[in-house]
Formats: structure tokens, C-alpha cells, sequence
């Protein structure tokens, strides 16, 4: 009964995602299982490796892929957003790594896995 | 109670921003996967039931007619705060049927009793 979803529908540019990932990090340091990331609205340019934030500010897409790297965290896309913003999201399923500006880490979904992610969870949590 | 239900706060007014377009998508999947979700108007958000808007006037979709396939979707729970109203001197009239006018209390209550919520 500790299945948190986090939906993030803040861009990297708010101060929001670190309370987001620091929300998860601790969330995780507690044992409680993540069910997965859903990025919508602005939060989809978390995915976009192009932003580029000055090396002494908060660097929250390197801590989102540590995040996928150590937990194995699904971190879900909406195609529709992401492509409404610029991320090249057809071409994240080309056989050449990195021809898109979406970082690996994350995938393309649809809002119908954020109806499973929020029917999966106990909980979830909208930053 | 197995089903879950999500309740989606609508905050803003309709043309300023994208956010009740994104937030109808939500709540559309949710009616279409057959899940309960109910939808609340607050603040700014309330602009979005005002009747006789058109968007095409300011070059923008007009998202807001889809509000009448609410009940294709068996979307029925429809929550507009009363203060947010009167705070903007708008009418009880609006531009879809079945919307339960509630005192900022009531609203809250009724919020409390859903799963998941939203905040758009």
C-alpha cells in the first residue's frame, strides 16, 4: 500500500522541480515504490536535452536520468505535449541514439498511461 | 469502492492560458477509459462555464463546446464554487447543463472525497 505516481506539469525553469525531485528522493530513501513519472504541459521539457541551465543552477534533468539510472524509474512523456513544444518525439524510436532532442532516459506515452499510473497508485502527486 | 476517482481543479480562465484545453484531455481520457472523474471550477476557472463565449474571435480553438460531450463521457459530477462567482459577479448561468453550484465549505467537502486531484 505505498505506490506513489508524481505527475510534473512544471517546466525545468521552475524551482518546483526540485521540490518534485527531492519529494521523490525522499520518497524512495522511505521504500516507497514509484510507479512512475508523468511528465505533462511544460514538464515535458525536462526531456529536451537542448535546455541548457548555467553550470551552478540546479541541474534537474541530470538528476532525472540519475534517478531512471539507479531506480530504473519509468519517466513517461505526453507525445501530444512534447510535440507541441519542440521535442522530436518521432524520432526517439529511430535505431540511431540520440538523432532527437529527447533524452534517452525518458519515453513517449499517452494520457492512457496516466490512467494506469493513477489507478496503480495510492497515491499521487502533482507538482 | 474499487474504482478510483480523480477530481480535476480547474483555476484558470479559458483563453489566457492552455490549461483548460489540457485539463479537458484529461478529463476526457479518464471518461473514456471508463473511469470516475469529477470536475471542479474555482477562482479564474469559473470563466470557463460562462455562457456565450467564443474563442474563434481571439483566433484560439474553442475547446469550451466540447464541455457539451460531458455526458457522452459519463462525466456528471460538475462542482462550481459560489464564491468564485459572486467574487466576479457572474450569473449562475452556464454554457453546459448539470453544474452544482456549492459555498467554498461544501466544495472542499466534496473534493475530500476523491482519490486523486488535479490542479489545472
Amino acid at each position: 500500500m505505498n505506490k506513489l505516481a508524481v505527475i510534473i506539469t512544471s517546466p525545468p525553469s521552475s524551482n518546483l522541480s526540485v521540490t518534485a525531485i527531492e519529494y521523490i528522493e525522499a520518497a524512495l530513501a522511505l521504500q516507497i515504490e514509484i510507479v512512475g513519472i508523468f511528465f505533462y504541459q511544460d514538464g515535458v521539457l525536462h526531456a529536451n536535452t537542448y535546455v541548457e541551465l548555467p553550470s551552478d543552477e540546479y541541474q534537474a534533468q541530470a538528476k532525472w536520468l540519475a534517478l531512471k539510472k539507479e531506480y530504473n524509474l519509468p519517466l513517461h512523456l505526453c507525445v501530444t505535449a512534447a510535440s507541441k513544444r519542440g521535442l522530436q518525439v518521432d524520432e526517439t524510436i529511430s535505431t540511431e541514439p540520440q538523432s532527437s532532442n529527447v533524452a534517452n532516459a525518458f519515453e513517449i506515452s499517452g494520457l492512457g498511461e496516466l490512467v494506469e499510473l493513477t489507478n496503480y497508485a495510492d497515491r499521487v502527486v502533482q507538482f | 469502492m474499487t474504482k478510483k476517482t480523480l477530481a480535476i481543479i480547474n483555476s484558470k480562465a479559458p483563453y489566457s492560458f492552455n490549461h483548460g484545453k489540457d485539463s479537458l484531455d484529461i478529463a476526457l481520457i479518464f471518461g473514456s477509459y471508463e473511469q470516475g472523474v469529477s470536475l471542479f471550477f474555482q477562482g479564474d476557472g469559473v470563466f470557463q462555464l460562462t455562457p456565450n463565449q467564443d474563442g474563434e474571435q481571439l483566433s484560439l480553438k474553442d475547446y469550451l463546446k466540447t464541455f457539451s460531450a460531458f455526458e457522452f463521457y459519463d462525466i456528471e459530477d460538475i462542482y462550481v464554487c459560489l464564491e468564485s462567482l459572486q467574487e466576479r459577479s457572474l450569473a449562475s448561468s452556464f454554457h453546459i447543463e448539470n453544474v452544482n453550484i456549492l459555498p467554498a465549505v461544501d466544495f472542499a467537502h466534496k473534493l475530500k472525497q476523491h482519490e486523486n486531484i488535479l490542479r489545472f
